[in-house]
């Protein structure tokens, strides 16, 4: 990791907010932990839902003008479109979706519209065994990466499911690792990894080959706490969800820190609906600053964006699209804020 | 009052989360009605007609059947001044029947007090779901909260049928009649000794229930087939208590709730018929509430908090109608977009507690409050 | 077989914690009682369940959107600190400085309350009252928000002292309106949005936002005040000093101190201990963890006669059940649902009926909550595979080389679940129950196999006892 001044050669331009808490079927989100966009443009929202509202777990469908097209997934269960725990998803070159649930020890796959196509469901140690799978990434070549979080490991799939390699182990060295969680890969191939509980990012070849780190803990410009996901654009400049310290940062490909990003979410078009029909609310909000200055004893990243409301609170995970739009997927905050790389 | 040595039954359904009333009776001949809910407004031909300017909810079938047998009392406008538009508060205010500060004793907790005095039948009022409802708290009062009537009572784990046996054997000993030198040791024994003839006794009702009724699935049904039981087993319960929500549909609301009263109506119009055939129909009264009404518009999905609700009345002894004023959705009445109450729950109450159990109101309610006159004398 | 120092430990443990399992007590007995009082009170490393760990696994513990995930999290606070006084203290100043949460809909704001108490609850007791006047959810909770310099709202003025401190009787109606205007001015950041969505419960558009206090000068009463016969331009903190000065507000906390860690009834030996602890509030400057030194060094509290002088609360219950069998130690799905077994018994976490607090004492216990009591700890105690549970089949195991007779077993599990001390009845109930299978072999035992799923049985009945309710 360099700690020099470099050259800061990126931008990234807020866009927009999409998204609205809600505690229902339908339109709106229930803490979102990943977004991932389909070739036909179509926002795809997992919905991990809590403890008090298990039947929402779900994915969501919305287009880029916000309007609701949809949703498919029931709730906490076993069925095949039933969900215990789910983290992550990614479409392959097909359009098929594939979602990861922590607490079934599955894959299960979809079509784009929500049918249910597969499940690789087998929980053990053992190649093809998950304990915990976290985040997933596929390749160009469909081959699907998974952060088997219990297990310390990756794992290399096709897309058949057929096991093609593994590799880690626990602990806070080279090739190791503490609870990981997003993965990504890159336009070469190669393969990025959120090491949660060792707060810094790995990079690997397609086979496994350790080949860079980035990051240490703390709370400074290139420190992450928690890094809970990570993505990768065409140059190759990473983008991580530093979940802990509350905030998105991105760095060069030589690893070299560019810049952070806070969080400055707008009233979205559903939050705007909301807001015209409960005018009392909205009166008050708009004589209130929704940035205060805060009492000493508040000072943590969790603390300061549960107080914040345009702050990213709970910035599970980071999805580029083909357009070099960045969605920043908030938990805690039930909505994606989007920026326009520059 | 009774004449054939039954003791009247109370029957309170809380609909947890707010029902929103312009979707249960429904002014479909309003056109505010349709202006203001572009999305969840529900279609004129599909209500269930009560007359030319009102309908029930499609879902309300086995209600409607209830109402053309003048078996079904509205209240509508029902609510309190000052209304308070969270769930918890709100809640509380009727759990309490006291508006202004937080109290503590609930309504039918005092009505359960006055009922039986004494505290000779720990089981004059139950709940049929976990956790005590504060409608049913008050000091010194105890009420059985039965999440399972089949399994209810001490060590539900224990299935086989002899270490059960000797396991309450144990209990039984080991809560056994006072020693008399300490009080708190001497309380407790009684305690122990009330709760195991409580459940003892709630545990007779299933088996000697005999019906031909099919409930249907949901869990309200379940409570409503649980409550029958324990009313029929005839052992000395007045007041029965049992929720069901989530009606707080500020998303999706024509699906959401429109399968809510599916599971309600259903559920009452299976208890209805059962109470019907044991002959408990006009000595069973079934009070549905909730703890404030919704937006008069919608939100583009749903509809948000609101103020004056809708509650009903239902049993053979009901002298079925609408009653209250359906609130007017024109602007100049509406009071912060919502919906005005024009009468205070404690008016329902009040009728409940004098004229259906035959107790003094004021001291249950805070209050004196005119009385309805949608109980048959 | 009983010791008389592990006696005295379990009683102190159970009393300033939530009692302790056999290894615990063992740990603490080798410390000496006097240096495990110090150590109690001056809580550092409490090594709890991590709050990334929590969050990551526990969105609702993230979020806290609702009541239900806050009283999770302090459920797990309490089930794996290793300085247990902080978390009890923390329950204690909860039961007595009141806040519920239906009326903030603010599940975050009511979590800091919480924290507010581990951070100053066992210093100063002015600094503590400073503290929670400023506190965003008690200033929403009584209604401080609302009390301004050109329109006084009393409520908190009142409970202030009524409730917490000084209590009826010792202050006039004067001085409730003078302590109130000395509070104008104390609100919330934002404070008409957020009274506004604490009022409509609102989760919208993205979910909660937490509070903080601002001190709005502008809306200060700063005019001459006449506060329990002293006069000046008092602001709350010198209204809270004037209070913490007064003989009653160290009356007042020393007993209340007393009933939660003592004795639910105060008798006459009480009332000199009560006088001990006034005493040590004004030689240490108010320090409550003076007070408490003195409560747990007395020779009234490690007497015979105060030993499950207490009725454990459900809270109290709930989180001593779930610390023996050892169970919840790591995140769980289902935490908040142990909160929520303690709602049904009657005490909800974050959720006390009203400003008062809860009534303690043998009225926790009615035949309803006894069901969910006995139900409760009997669930935790009698599966075989939760560690605490197979610790205890571990040290039975050890006796006499794994044979126990019906009374062996009953005395030694007695020993290990306390030590209790149980009637002659209870006792003989729980020997009768033991000898309808005879004697237990625990030689060469297999994890839950038939001798252990016998010693489950026991533990299960044990801890349904009428003396098991008590602490």
């Amino acid at each position: 990791m360099s700690t020099h001044t470099t050259q800061v050669n990126i931008r990234l331009e807020y866009v927009k907010t999409i998204g609205l808490t809600t505690n229902n079927t339908g339109r709106g989100f229930v803490n979102p932990y990943d977004t991932a966009v389909s070739q036909d443009g179509r926002i795809f929202v997992l919905n991990h839902s809590d403890s008090a509202r298990r039947a929402m777990m779900r994915v969501g469908i919305c287009s880029w003008d916000e309007e609701y097209l949809g949703e498919f997934g029931k709730g906490a269960g076993t069925g095949d479109d039933q969900f215990n725990s789910p983290v992550a998803m990614a479409f392959d070159s097909q359009d098929r979706l594939y979602i990861t649930d922590e607490l079934h020890h599955r894959i299960t796959i979809f079509d784009s519209s929500g049918n249910f196509l597969n499940k690789w469901n087998a929980s053990g140690s053992g190649p093809g065994e998950f304990n915990g799978p976290a985040g997933i990434a596929i390749d160009g070549q469909d081959h699907v990466y998974v952060a088997d979080q219990h297990n310390s490991r990756i794992q290399k799939f096709n897309a058949d499911g057929s096991f093609i390699t593994q590799w880690g182990e626990a602990g806070s060295g080279r090739g190791q690792f503490n609870l990981p969680w997003g993965v990504a890969v890159d336009s070469q191939g190669d393969v990025y990894v959120a090491d949660w509980r060792n707060d810094r990012i790995q990079k690997f070849s397609p086979d496994g080959d350790y080949k860079a780190s980035f990051g240490e803990p703390g709370e400074g410009d290139g420190q992450f706490y928690r890094p809970s996901g990570v993505a990768v654009d065409p140059e190759g400049y990473v983008y991580v969800a530093d979940w802990g310290n509350e905030r998105v940062q991105v760095m060069a490909p030589d690893g070299s820190f560019q810049l952070n990003l806070r969080g400055q979410a707008t009233l979205s078009k559903w939050a705007e609906d909301f807001m015209a029909v409960n005018p009392d609310e909205h009166r008050t909000r708009e004589m209130a600053n929704l940035i205060p200055n805060l009492p000493p004893h508040l000072n943590t990243p969790h603390h300061i964006s549960s107080q914040t409301e345009p702050y990213f609170w709970g910035p599970v995970s980071v999805t580029l699209d083909r357009e070099g739009r960045l969605y920043v997927t908030e938990a805690n905050r039930h909505r994606i804020q989007v920026y326009q790389k520059k | 009052m009774p004449n054939n040595g039954k003791k009247r039954a109370l029957v309170v359904l809380q609909l947890i989360g707010a029902n929103d009333p312009l979707n249960t009776v429904v002014p479909y001949s309003d056109g505010l009605y349709y202006d203001n809910r572009p999305t969840v407004g529900i279609p004129a031909d599909q209500v269930l007609p009560i007359d030319d300017n009102f309908g029930f909810n499609p879902n309300m079938g086995p209600i409607k059947s209830l109402w053309d047998k003048g078996k079904v009392a509205v209240i509508n406008g029902i609510g309190y001044s000052n209304p308070n538009r969270s769930h918890f508060r709100s809640m509380d205010i009727w759990h309490t029947a006291e508006t202004d500060k937080i109290a503590t004793e609930g309504w039918l907790g005092r009505a359960i007090r006055d009922l039986d005095p004494t505290g000779d039948n720990v089981l004059t009022g139950v709940n049929f779901g976990r956790g005590l409802p504060r409608s049913l708290g008050c000091r010194g009062v105890p009420v059985a909260s039965v999440g399972n009537l089949e399994t209810y009572g001490l060590f539900p784990d224990v299935e086989d049928d002899l270490k059960k046996q000797y396991t309450l054997e144990a209990f039984a000993q080991m809560y056994g009649a006072s020693q008399g030198w300490d009080p708190v040791i001497d309380s407790l024994g009684q305690t122990g000794r009330d709760a195991l003839k409580g459940a003892d006794i709630l545990r007779t009702a299933p088996a000697q229930y005999s019906s031909t009724i099919e409930y249907g699935p949901s869990p309200i049904a379940q409570s409503m087939k649980n409550i029958c039981q324990v009313m029929f087993a005839d052992i000395g319960t007045q007041i029965f208590y049992a929720s069901y929500g989530s009606f707080d549909t500020h998303g999706d609301e024509l699906a959401v709730h429109g399968k809510l009263w599916q599971d309600v109506g259903g559920a009452i119009g299976d208890c209805y018929a059962d109470l019907e055939e044991h002959g408990w129909q006009d000595d069973a009264l079934i009070f549905v509430w909730t703890e404030f009404g919704r937006r008069i518009k919608d939100n583009g999905s749903g509809t948000d908090h609101g103020a004056g609700g809708l509650a009903l009345l239902i049993g053979g002894s009901v002298n079925g109608g609408m009653y209250g004023q359906y609130p007017s959705l024109k602007e100049a009445e509406q009071l912060d977009g919502d919906m005005r109450a024009n009468n205070d729950y404690r008016s329902t109450y009040a009728t409940i507690v004098e004229r259906w159990m035959g107790l003094d109101a004021p001291s249950i309610v805070n209050g004196q409050f005119e009385q309805f006159d949608f109980i048959e004398k | 077989m009983s010791n008389p120092d592990i006696e005295l430990m379990a009683h102190l443990m159970r009393r300033a914690g939530f009692g302790a399992t056999r290894d615990e007590l063992e740990e603490w007995v080798a410390k000496g009682y006097e240096a495990v009082v110090e150590e109690l009170l001056y809580p550092t490393d409490p090594q709890n369940l991590p709050d990334d760990i929590i969050r990551r696994y526990h969105t609702e513990q993230a979020e806290l959107r609702l009541a239900d995930g806050a009283a999770g999290y302090w459920m797990y606070r309490m089930i794996t600190t290793r300085c247990p006084l902080e978390e009890k203290l923390a329950l204690f100043w909860h039961g007595l400085l009141a806040t519920a949460y239906n009326k903030l809909n603010q599940a975050m704001a009511l979590l800091n309350q919480i924290d507010t108490f581990r951070r100053h609850g066992l210093g100063s007791f002015s600094n503590l009252l400073v503290e929670v006047s400023k506190d965003p959810a008690m200033i929403i909770w009584l209604d401080n928000h609302d009390n301004h310099k050109d329109a006084i709202n009393e409520n908190y003025g009142r409970e202030l002292l009524e409730l917490f401190s000084m209590g009826i009787g010792n202050y006039t109606e004067q001085d409730v309106k003078e302590c109130a205007r000395a509070f104008t001015g104390w609100t919330l950041g934002n404070v008409e949005y957020m009274a506004m969505r604490a009022s409509r419960d609102s989760i919208w558009p993205y979910s909660r936002i937490a509070w903080h206090f601002e001190y709005r000068d502008y809306d200060h009463d700063d005019g001459e005040k006449t506060f329990l016969g002293e006069t000046g331009r008092f602001n709350g903190e010198d209204i809270v000093a004037i209070i913490a000065r007064q003989e009653s507000t160290a009356q007042f906390v020393s007993a209340r101190l007393f009933q939660f860690f003592a004795a639910d009834e105060v008798d006459e030996d009480g009332e000199k201990v009560i006088e001990e602890m006034v005493r040590s509030y004004f030689d240490s400057g108010q320090e409550i963890r003076s007070i408490l030194r003195t409560l747990f060094n007395s020779e009234y509290f490690k007497s015979e006669k105060v030993r499950f002088a207490r009725v454990k609360g459900p809270v109290e219950l709930v989180v001593g059940a779930v610390r023996l069998a050892g169970s919840y130690r790591t995140p769980t799905q289902g935490i908040e649902q142990v909160a929520r077994q303690a709602l049904y018994m009657g005490q909800g976490l974050l959720q006390p009926p009203s400003v008062e607090g809860w009534h303690e004492g043998i009225e926790w216990v009615d035949s309803g909550a006894l069901v969910e009591r006995v139900n409760f700890v009997a669930h935790e105690m009698a599966n075989v595979r939760n560690p605490g549970v197979r610790r205890i089949i571990e040290r039975l195991a050890a006796e006499n080389g794994g044979v126990l007779s019906p009374e062996a077993l009953v005395d030694h599990c007695l020993e290990l679940l306390g030590p209790m001390v149980v009637s002659d009845d209870t006792r003989s109930a729980l020997v009768r129950y033991a000898a309808h299978e005879g004697e237990l072999v625990l030689t060469g035992h297999q994890p839950e196999d038939e001798s252990e799923q016998r010693v489950g049985e026991l533990l299960r009945l044990a801890t349904a006892t009428r003396e098991f309710q008590l602490a």
